[in-house]
C-alpha cells in the first residue's frame, strides 16, 4: 500500500503542478535562508491577501464566465468602506481605551467591508449583468469583460467625484506588540489579516465542497441546462455567486486597510495580481487559486528583494506569459467548463 | 484591388470616391475637418489642441477595432504598442539625430515587430486569454519603460523635438487629420480584398475558416502586425506632438479610452470609432474643462455611456446609422449618404 502510495507520489510529481509546487517551495526555502525569514513572512501576507481575490476571480470565471475586470475596484470599495466605518470606531477607541471595541472594533469594519462588497456586487448583477444576460449571450464572455472594463471605469471615477482622490488610510487596526517568529517581526494587523483570510479561504472551501447552496453553484458552473431540470433557481445562484466573490474581494481590501490606503485606483494592483493567479492556476480552480496565490506571492517577493522595487510588473508578466504560450490551460488545468461560452 | 462589376457604370468622381473608400457625406465630413481650424470658436490653439487628441484617438481607434471588429481579438496593450513606437522615435531622433518624420515611420517598425511577437505568441489563445496575454505584454513594456531609467528616463518624461518648428497647433492638426484618413484608407483597402473575407470567416468560425482553405495563422499574424504598426507610427506622432512622453500613456486605462471609443463607434465599421471620436471626445475634454472642481465627471460619463452601449445597443453608432439614417426615400439624400450604389 505504502509502495503504491509512493509511486503515485511521484507520478504527481511529475505533473506541472507538483513540479511547479516542489520548486516554488525549494526557492522560498533558498531565499528564506539568504535573506532572512522576513521573505517568507512577506510572502505569506500577500499570499493570504491574493488568495481572497483570486478566488473570487476564479468563481466569476468558472461559474459565470466573466472575465472580471473591475474585481480590483470591490477591493477598493471593501477598503473604502472599512475606512469610514473605523474612522468613528478610533475615535471612540481613543476616549476609551478599555472598551471591548479595541479587540473587537477592527472585526467590525472587516464585516462591514464584507457586506460592503457583497452588496456592491448585487447591485452590479442587477444593474448591469443581469441584463446584459438578458439580452443576449452571444459572444458571452468578450462582451461581459468589456463590461467589467466600463464597470471599473466608473467605480474609480465615481470614488474619486464623490470621495476625492486623497489616501484614506489608518495607523492600523491593533495596538500592541509585533510578534516575533522565528526571529521575523510581525506586526500584530498582519498576522491577523493572514488569519482572517486564512479562515475565510477555508470556509468558502468548505462552503463550496458541503453545504447543498455551494453544491448547486459548482453544479451551475458544470452544466446550466442539468441544473436547471433538477431544480437549481439559476437566477438566485448567479446573483449569490456574484455578491460572494465581490465580497470576498472586498473583505481582503478591508482587512489590509493598514497596507494599502483607500484611494480611487487602489485597485489596480490586486487586480493584475489576481489575474496572474487566475491564469496560472487555470480558469475555475479555486485550490488552484489557492496555491497559485502563494506562487505569485512568492515570485513578487523574491523580485523585489533580488531584482528591485518596481520590477514586480516586469519579471511575473514575462514570466505568466511563457506559461500562457506553453500552458494555455494554467498548471492546475481545469475541468470546469464556462456555461455561457462553448 | 481589382475593379468591381459597377465600376462601368460610375462616372469619374463616384468611381475615385469608391476607390478612396468615401461616400459624399465622407467627403463632406473630410472636408469640414480640414477647414475646422478656420472656422472662429475652434479657431483658439487650446480647442484645436483638443482636436488634435480627438484625431489621435479617431485613429487610434481604427487601428484598434482593425483587430477587434475583424478578428475578434482585444488587443488589451494597444497603447503599450504606440507607446512602444513614441519611444522609440523618440530616442531615435535624440540620440541618433534622425529627423521626426522617419523615426516616426521607424517607431511603426518597432511596433510592427513587437506586434509580430504578440500575435506569434498569442496564436495559441482563445478571444479573452489573448486579450490578456496582450495586457500582461502591455503591463511588461509599461514597466520596463518606467524602470529604464537610464534610457527613457523613466516617469520623470522624456523631452522629445515637436515635428514643425512652430509654436501653432495648425500643421499638427492637418496631420493628424490626414493620418485618420491614411488609417481608414489602408484598412479599409486591406478589409474590402480578400482578406478581410477571411478574417470575417476567421472570427466567425476558425474551424470553417480553416476547411475552406484558409490559413488562420497568416492572415492573424498578418493583421495583428498591421495594427500595431499603425499604432507605432500614430505614437510617433503623439511623442512629437506633445513634446514630452512619459511610460503614462501606455497605461491600461488609456487603451480603455481606445476601446470604448471604437466600441461605441461600432465595432467592425472602420469609420465609426472616427466619427464618434470627434464629438465626444472633444465633449468630453469640455466638460472636463468647465467642470474642474468635479475632477472625473467626464469618466464617469465615458463608462457610463460604453456600459449602456454594451449592454442595450452593441452595435454601436455605426448600427445605428445603417438601419436608422442609410435608407431615406429621397434619392438625391440617398446618393448623398451611400454614393453611387451598385446596379443590381
Amino acid at each position: 500500500m505504502s509502495k503504491n502510495n509512493m509511486s503515485d507520489t511521484l507520478t504527481w510529481l511529475k505533473t506541472a503542478p507538483g513540479l511547479s509546487i516542489v520548486i516554488s517551495i525549494v526557492v522560498a526555502v533558498a531565499a528564506t535562508i539568504d535573506a532572512g525569514p522576513y521573505l517568507l513572512v512577506n510572502m505569506v501576507v500577500t499570499g493570504g491577501m491574493l488568495a481572497l481575490v483570486a478566488t473570487g476571480l476564479t468563481l466569476m470565471l468558472g461559474v459565470l464566465n466573466i472575465p472580471m475586470f473591475a474585481h480590483g475596484e470591490y477591493f477598493m470599495i471593501g477598503s473604502l468602506t472599512a475606512y469610514y466605518i473605523f474612522t468613528p470606531i478610533s475615535g471612540f477607541i481613543m476616549e476609551h481605551p478599555d472598551s471591548w471595541l479595541v479587540t473587537f472594533g477592527p472585526f467590525i469594519a472587516i464585516l462591514g467591508a464584507l457586506i460592503g462588497g457583497a452588496i456592491a456586487g448585487a447591485i452590479s448583477e442587477k444593474l448591469v449583468f443581469g441584463p446584459l444576460r438578458r439580452r443576449s449571450t452571444d459572444n458571452w464572455v468578450m462582451n461581459s469583460f468589456l463590461l467589467t472594463v466600463g464597470v471599473s471605469v466608473l467605480l474609480v471615477n465615481l470614488h474619486q467625484l464623490i470621495f476625492g482622490a486623497d489616501f484614506k488610510g489608518i495607523v492600523g487596526y491593533w495596538q500592541g506588540m509585533p510578534i516575533s517568529i522565528a526571529g521575523a517581526y510581525i506586526s500584530l494587523d498582519r498576522a491577523l489579516a493572514f488569519v482572517i483570510s486564512a479562515v475565510i479561504v477555508v470556509l468558502f472551501y468548505l462552503f463550496m465542497t458541503y453545504t447543498r447552496t455551494g453544491m448547486a453553484i459548482r453544479a451551475v458552473s458544470q452544466d446550466i441546462t442539468g441544473a436547471e431540470i433538477v431544480g437549481i433557481d439559476i437566477e438566485k445562484i448567479v446573483m449569490l455567486t456574484i455578491s460572494l466573490a465581490c465580497a470576498l474581494a472586498g473583505v481582503a481590501g478591508g482587512s489590509l486597510l493598514f497596507m494599502y490606503p483607500s484611494y480611487p485606483t487602489v485597485g489596480l494592483e490586486p487586480l493584475y495580481m489576481a489575474w496572474f493567479v487566475v491564469i496560472l492556476s487555470g480558469l475555475g480552480n479555486i485550490l488552484g487559486a489557492v496555491a497559485g496565490a502563494f506562487m505569485v506571492a512568492l515570485l513578487k517577493v523574491i523580485t523585489m528583494e533580488y531584482v528591485g522595487a518596481g520590477w514586480d510588473f516586469v519579471v511575473p508578466s514575462a514570466l505568466i506569459m511563457l506559461i500562457l504560450i506553453f500552458k494555455p490551460s494554467g498548471i492546475f488545468g481545469s475541468d470546469v467548463r464556462g456555461v455561457l461560452d462553448k | 484591388m481589382e475593379p468591381t462589376t459597377n465600376d462601368l457604370n460610375m462616372n469619374l468622381f463616384d468611381r475615385a470616391l469608391d476607390r478612396l473608400c468615401l461616400t459624399p457625406i465622407g467627403l463632406a465630413g473630410l472636408i469640414l475637418l480640414l477647414l475646422l481650424p478656420f472656422i472662429p470658436p475652434f479657431n483658439q490653439e487650446y480647442m484645436l489642441r483638443w482636436l488634435i487628441y480627438c484625431g489621435f484617438v479617431a485613429a487610434m481607434s481604427v487601428g484598434f477595432d482593425f483587430t477587434a471588429g475583424y478578428i475578434n481579438i482585444v488587443n488589451f496593450g494597444y497603447m503599450a504598442v504606440a507607446g512602444t513606437g513614441g519611444y522609440t522615435s523618440a530616442l531615435l531622433v535624440i540620440n541618433a539625430g534622425l529627423s521626426p518624420w522617419i523615426a516616426m515611420l521607424a517607431g511603426g517598425v518597432s511596433s510592427a515587430v513587437l506586434g509580430l511577437i504578440i500575435g506569434m505568441i498569442s496564436l495559441r489563445l482563445r478571444g479573452i486569454f489573448a486579450a490578456c496575454l496582450s495586457w500582461f505584454f502591455g503591463l511588461a513594456v509599461m514597466g520596463l519603460a518606467i524602470k529604464m531609467v537610464w534610457l527613457t528616463r523613466g516617469p520623470l518624461g522624456l523631452r522629445t523635438p515637436r515635428l514643425f518648428e512652430t509654436e501653432s497647433n495648425v500643421p499638427f492638426y492637418f496631420l493628424i487629420i490626414i493620418l485618420v484618413y491614411l488609417t481608414y484608407l489602408i484598412c479599409k483597402w486591406v478589409v474590402r480584398s480578400k482578406m478581410g473575407l477571411a478574417f470575417q470567416a476567421i472570427a466567425q468560425n476558425m474551424d470553417a475558416a480553416r476547411t475552406s482553405g484558409i490559413n488562420p495563422i497568416f492572415y492573424r499574424v498578418f493583421n495583428f502586425t498591421m495594427s500595431c504598426a499603425i499604432a507605432g507610427v500614430l505614437g510617433g506622432f503623439y511623442a512629437h506632438f506633445y513634446g514630452i512622453l512619459t511610460p503614462d500613456m501606455m497605461h491600461t486605462s488609456k487603451t480603455v479610452e481606445i476601446l470604448a471609443v471604437a466600441y461605441i463607434g461600432g465595432r467592425g465599421s472602420l469609420w465609426g470609432g472616427a466619427v464618434v471620436a470627434f464629438p465626444f471626445i472633444f465633449l468630453m475634454e469640455i466638460v472636463r474643462s468647465t467642470l474642474s472642481h468635479l475632477p472625473g465627471l467626464n469618466l464617469v460619463i465615458y463608462a457610463l455611456v460604453l456600459i449602456l452601449v454594451m449592454i442595450y445597443y452593441p452595435g454601436g453608432f455605426s448600427y445605428f446609422y445603417d438601419t436608422h439614417i442609410r435608407q431615406p426615400k429621397n434619392r438625391a439624400l440617398r446618393y448623398f449618404l451611400n454614393g453611387r450604389e451598385a446596379k443590381i
